[in-house]
């Protein structure tokens, strides 16, 4: 101990231990968002359990808490575990989820048999397939053995499958530009051709509704594990696995699946479930104008502090107020966009151009334009400041000997004082990108949706819409966990989402620093 | 080929002279145009509040209109929204019409006249007139009163009046009138005193007014009469208060209080509401008392309120719309007075007493008939309820005992009471960041000055990136974790979560110990320089044993419950979503921000300095602690600056791990509602340019200002920092 006081005593130790708690920390998060997000797309086993009283139950495993206040009182200490199942069937149990004491567990078995199918309504069900029926009539039942009665549901699935996407694209490309072409067209289409796109739109209807009858044809018998039957429609199953009976391998292509579905699929089930895709979409989308706004203008702002403005008080005051900005809490970006963009300039734009949609506002309201203009705004301090440094860097010299060479300030500049910034340009970006991508607040005030499952670019002139509001991963995480109604069922949603949005702003950030290192590295040669 | 003719590169030098000139324009314009739209932020806001500190004014137009037919007997006078006018002369002529600039007026022939059976013979001798009522309240002087109902404009449908016996005898001298779904009650005085109370069911929408009313005398007498539309009378007499509730079967007595020593009472008024009550007396003061709830004195008195003069009240007239009333006295002042802000505006009336006045409905004019013709006064009082007291002290506001600083924005129509206490919204932004400075601040110093001063180069240069990257870590996933796994965790596990603020430092002691006395061989394997990384698996354990063992520990200290002891003993509230989650989560987020800036404060010191510490003994400790620290302090400090700035501002990870509840406690584990997250939360549904607009964006400019300052003084710092590491470089 004496050794230890001599030498420097605790204190290097508990500096040491500051970075490794920091480490922790980060470890922890990054593990708990992996594995979380990740596992929530498993297939996991479904447990066939049998209580003490002989009911039983059928349900996936979720997490178990001990609990221990209340059972102090009454059983004399000792913690008391309580496992959460999901056990689904919410249409014919009236809810998702079962707590059940783990004492009052007898048996646990997971038989091979169980299925899991994950429907548009009511969510997933957990039990038996007990038959399958074509327009009514019986096709085949369990007796001709469990795998058969399973191979033909897959057959039928992917029957379904294949009429639901020949629904949507009927809805798409047939129904919706008529429906548009009606409604905008109004008088100006003359009676004949108004006639002709009444009756288009009327049989593609009538496709659609072929379709619909198609999809009607098969319907499931279910059965609970406490045996209670279900008919069930099989144009409103999305997917049916077997956990129990499924290899790590087909588990591991399931998950993949799944996997694929969530980052392909929009949301379903008021954001309860159901795939992110449009998120994913809004996200790139409005980072990606952000940075084509932020970049010219930052730059420009910065080559004028640096390269054309008298260096002096004023312009030293001002540069300390821009990189105070970045400072300023984003929050008063999203009242500044609200006031000044959305109220201000949208409401004008309302009242000069788009006076006959009024009162409901065009641009007078949140869009993908103001979302974009604001986190410009907000990043532009950092792009400012980072392009000014690299700017500061490049030797008095450089610019001296294009000078002496007879170019003007103006071709220094393009040719010589821009080509050496780029990295330091490049770097701003990035750092911006990476700051707007992870930014929700502004955006609540700004134009993010709750659910906007169009995606705002498609084949309608002008192509673009700046003015729809959009989804984005950061408010869509927000939503789903804080404002929906179970939290529970939530929860495996969120950490996706929020694993998923952790690798989307590494990816812009990784792809930002290659890209710097590669335009650094070409830069290098001519210049040093 | 180059032409090198003297005429083309002449051309071209003068191309390309001017395109350098235009390019430099174009810079020019476009940087200041860009610097300036950034700094407009700060413009922006300031215009928009602005408006909140606009004085109230009650402005007449000039010169006084020449006073339409009947003004000198008018009983009733009633202004609509369209700008037309409605007279009654006390003897039953009415007048409908408009009164133009120069006087002239419209539709001047409408000079009509009640049916005589309406008021069988008498004449009016007072009115209850709330522009809201559902019937207008005729008082006449043969101790009868008029009821007439009116139509949903508010236009009296005289076809479907009814009289109905008030006094026996005695004229009618003051009613007042309150209605709620169910039940009217119209309260009257006559002169000397008696007060006499009618109560009837709604009528319908058709106009009936149904049954015949109820008539009770109350055993008390009476100068001044207040209703509201919950049936609550206050009777006022000399100095004292008394307090009936109609809504009852019969009329009940709930107390009463003595209001005023030595004045008189003179004028009474419910405010829009029917919550606050205005009493005006006879020295010319004006106090609010507020209906209490429960058993306790029927009125709680507010401060109050500061008064221009010593002439005695003669009216109060509360506006239709808001919290506001125009109070006249007797020296021919007139005042407007918000319920909670107090008296916003002091002038001179017309000269003499009113004969009537009216104000629109919209409650942004005022009809006034006098002696010298009809004034009409425009009444500019759009954010009255706001004043610096108001925003910052605590105040009595309706539905309380005493006066509290409150924050309910998003209220909505005249019936609930705006609370706009700024004060609640600071301190949890101040709470939430002193916590997360709390946690982050120790952490991030210990990180830098770790690996400023005893971190292998090798292992710097990963691990600095690192932590930086935790920088781009979103808030909201940060509030996601802290909102939704961390909180529900630490309250069921809460005595780890505690005991873990004890046992890591003191792990990380013993971890030192057992280091330096173990044997040479392990520690060249664990060097200092990598303790960061290999006190990792140490402090998992740590972690795991504290959770473990802490059951047992909160058994034998805490009776098993340490959150009920907290509740038991130190009266500590324990919600899931409080400040030291936010504190935890908020303080994760700044730790890079105070690590990288305080790293780079303490690398760049020249390395001279701790060398030469050393070289005169002193151990790296020692050489750190009393000569590279105070060198980098001002460095240091700035990076806690700024860290505090970013704290500050930060808006998901306080919406999502706080309850977002406006109450002001030191406690650490209640929740908060911090500035930013406000703004978040009510923004989106406030009216454009309403008081509680402007209100957030006041807010919004406060977070901006305070950011904006800190985060200089920080630059400023940093900047005297850089120059003094010049000289010191300069001298070694």
């Amino acid at each position: 101990m004496k050794r230890w006081r001599r030498g420097e005593g605790g204190w290097p130790w508990l500096a040491a231990g500051s970075v490794a708690v920091s480490l922790l920390m980060v470890a922890a998060l990054v593990a708990l968002l992996g594995a979380r997000g990740l596992a929530h797309f498993w297939p996991a086993d479904v447990e066939l359990v049998t209580l003490s009283d002989g009911s039983r139950f059928a349900g996936q495993r979720v997490r178990h808490v001990e609990t221990r206040a209340e059972t102090q009182a009454k059983a004399g200490g000792g913690a008391r575990t309580q496992v959460l199942y999901l056990t689904g069937n919410r249409d014919l149990d009236g809810q998702y989820w079962r707590w059940v004491d783990a004492e009052r567990i007898t048996k646990r078995e997971t038989p091979a048999g169980l299925i899991v199918l994950e429907r548009q309504r009511w969510g997933e069900f957990i039990g038996r397939l007990v038959a399958l029926r074509e327009d009514g009539a019986t096709q085949l039942t369990r007796d001709a053995g469990d795998d058969a009665l399973w191979q033909a549901l897959q057959a039928r699935l992917a029957r379904v499958e294949a009429l639901r996407e020949r629904r949507e694209w009927l809805r798409e490309n047939r129904v919706a530009p008529l429906a548009r072409r009606l409604a905008a067209g109004g008088e100006a289409d003359s009676q004949s051709q108004h006639a002709e796109l009444t009756a288009q739109l009327k049989a593609a209807r009538a496709r659609i509704a072929d379709v619909q009858r198609a999809l009607a044809r098969d319907s499931l018998v279910l059965e609970s594990v406490d045996g209670r039957r279900l008919a069930q429609p099989l144009g409103e199953v999305l997917a049916a696995w077997r956990p129990n009976a499924m290899s790590p391998f087909a588990k591991l292509a399931s998950w993949g699946q799944r996997l694929w579905a969530f980052l392909s699929e929009g949301p379903r089930a008021a954001n309860g479930a159901g795939g992110v895709w449009p998120a994913i979409f809004g996200t790139v989308l409005m980072v990606l104008l952000m940075s084509l706004i932020v970049t010219p203008f930052g730059v420009l702002a910065a080559v004028y502090l640096n390269e054309v403005a008298r260096q002096g008080p004023l312009i030293s005051l001002v540069r300390i107020a821009v990189r105070n900005l970045a400072g300023v809490p984003s929050i008063v970006y999203g009242v500044f966009g609200l006031g000044v963009l959305v109220y201000g300039i949208g409401g004008s734009l309302d009242q000069w151009l788009f006076s006959e949609a009024l009162p409901s506002p065009t641009f007078g309201t949140g869009g993908l334009l103001w979302a974009s203009l604001t986190l410009a705004l907000l990043t532009l301090p950092v792009v400012i400041v980072a392009t000014e440094e690299g700017l500061a860097r490049i030797p008095v010299h450089q610019r001296e000997g294009a000078l002496a060479l007879g170019a003007t300030r103006y071709e220094t500049l393009r040719h010589v004082v821009l080509p050496m910034a780029m990295p330091a340009m490049l770097t701003g970006v990035i750092l911006a990108v990476a700051r707007a991508a992870g930014e929700v607040a502004p955006l609540m005030l700004v134009g993010a949706a709750k659910l906007a499952p169009q995606v705002p670019v498609d084949g309608e002139f002008p192509f673009l819409h700046l003015d729809s509001k959009f989804m984005h991963l950061g408010y869509h995480l927000y939503n789903v966990g804080f404002l929906g109604g179970d939290v529970e069922r939530a929860m495996p949603l969120v950490y996706a989402i929020a694993l998923l949005l952790v690798l989307v702003i590494a990816v812009l950030n990784l792809t930002a620093i290659f890209l710097r290192h590669h335009l650094r590295a070409r830069h290098r040669g001519p210049y040093r | 080929m180059i032409d090198f003719s003297p005429s083309a590169t002449r051309l071209r030098r003068r191309l390309r002279h001017s395109r350098d000139r235009l390019a430099t324009l174009l810079i020019s314009a476009g940087g200041i145009g860009v610097i300036a739209a950034v700094l407009a932020i700060g413009v922006f806001l300031t215009l928009e509040v602005l408006p909140l500190l606009a004085p109230s004014r009650v402005t007449a137009e000039s010169p006084a209109r020449p006073a339409p037919p009947l003004a000198e007997s008018v009983a009733w006078l009633r202004a609509d929204a369209r700008g037309g006018l409605t007279l009654l002369a006390d003897d039953g002529r009415l007048w409908q019409g408009h009164v133009g600039e120069t006087g002239e007026t419209g539709m001047a022939d409408q000079l009509d006249r009640l049916p005589a059976a309406l008021l069988g013979g008498q004449s009016i001798s007072a009115v209850a007139a709330d522009a809201s009522a559902p019937l207008l309240a005729l008082g006449l002087d043969g101790s009868e009163v008029l009821l007439v109902p009116r139509a949903a404009s508010g236009e009296p449908q005289w076809s479907h009046a009814r009289r109905h016996s008030l006094f026996a005898g005695t004229p009618v001298a003051g009613l007042t009138f309150g209605s709620d779904d169910r039940h009217w009650w119209l309260a009257g005085h006559d002169r000397n005193g008696r007060v006499a109370v009618l109560r009837g069911a709604r009528a319908t929408d058709d106009g009936n007014l149904g049954d015949p009313p109820q008539r009770f005398t109350l055993p008390v007498s009476a100068s001044q009469l207040a209703l509201n539309n919950a049936g609550r009378l206050v009777v006022g007499d000399g100095q004292r208060l008394e307090v009936w509730a109609l809504n009852g079967e019969t009329p009940r007595h709930l107390g009463g209080v003595r209001a005023l020593d030595s004045q008189r009472i003179t004028a009474l008024a419910y405010l829009v509401g029917g919550e606050t009550l205005l009493v005006g007396d006879s020295g010319g003061g004006v106090r609010r008392w507020l209906n209490a709830r429960g058993d306790r004195a029927p009125l709680i008195g507010a401060e109050p309120y500061s008064t221009p003069s010593q002439a005695a009240i003669t009216r109060i007239a509360p506006l239709p719309d808001r919290r506001l009333a125009l109070v006249l006295d007797a020296a021919g002042g007139m005042a407007l007075y918000q319920a909670v802000a107090g008296r916003r505006w002091q002038g001179q009336a017309p000269d003499g007493e009113p004969l009537a006045l009216s104000f629109t409905p919209d409650g942004e004019r005022l009809w006034w008939l006098g002696e010298a013709g009809l004034t009409q006064f425009a009444i500019d009082a759009e954010h009255a309820e706001v004043s610096w007291q108001t925003l910052w002290t605590p105040i009595l506001y309706e539905g309380h005992d005493e006066p509290q600083q409150r924050w309910q924005g998003d209220v909505s129509g005249v019936e609930s009471e705006p609370r706009f206490g700024l004060a609640p919204l600071a301190w949890g932004t101040l709470k939430a960041a002193a916590w997360a400075l709390v946690f982050a601040v120790p952490l991030a110093l210990g990180a830098a000055i770790h690996s400023a001063s005893y971190m292998s180069t090798r292992l710097r240069a990963r691990i600095k990136p690192t932590i930086e990257l935790m920088e781009a870590l979103p808030g909201v996933v940060i509030g996601f974790i802290a909102g939704l796994v961390l909180a529900p965790y630490i309250e069921r596990h809460l005595a780890g979560a505690l005991a873990l603020a004890v046992v890591l430092p003191l792990g990380l002691l013993l971890g030192g110990a057992l280091w330096s006395r173990s044997p040479h061989r392990l520690r060249e394997r664990l060097p200092l320089g990598w303790a960061g990384v290999w006190l990792v698996p140490w402090l998992a354990l740590l972690v795991w044993l504290a959770l473990t063992l802490s059951p047992t520990l909160e058994t034998g200290l805490f009776a098993g419950d340490l959150r009920a002891w907290l509740q038991a003993r130190l009266g500590l509230d324990y919600a899931a979503r409080n400040a030291m989650i936010v504190g935890l989560a908020m303080g994760f987020a700044v730790i890079p921000t105070i690590y990288s800036l305080a790293e780079d404060a303490l690398s760049g010191l020249p390395g001279s300095l701790g060398e030469g510490a050393q070289a005169l003994g002193a151990t790296r400790w020692q050489a750190l602690w009393r000569v590279l620290l105070p060198a980098a302090s001002p460095g240091i400090f700035s990076a806690v600056m700024i860290g505090a700035g970013r704290a500050i501002g930060e808006t998901m990870i306080v919406l999502m791990a706080t309850g977002n509840t406006a109450v002001m406690s030191w406690s650490p584990f209640e929740g908060l509602r911090s500035i930013a997250a406000n703004i978040a939360i009510e923004l989106p549904e406030a009216a454009l340019g309403g008081t509680h607009y402007r209100l957030l964006l006041l807010s919004a400019l406060l977070l901006f200002v305070f950011t904006f300052c800190i985060n200089t003084l920080a630059e400023l710092v940093r900047m005297r920092l850089k120059r003094r590491y010049r000289r010191l470089e300069a001298g070694a």
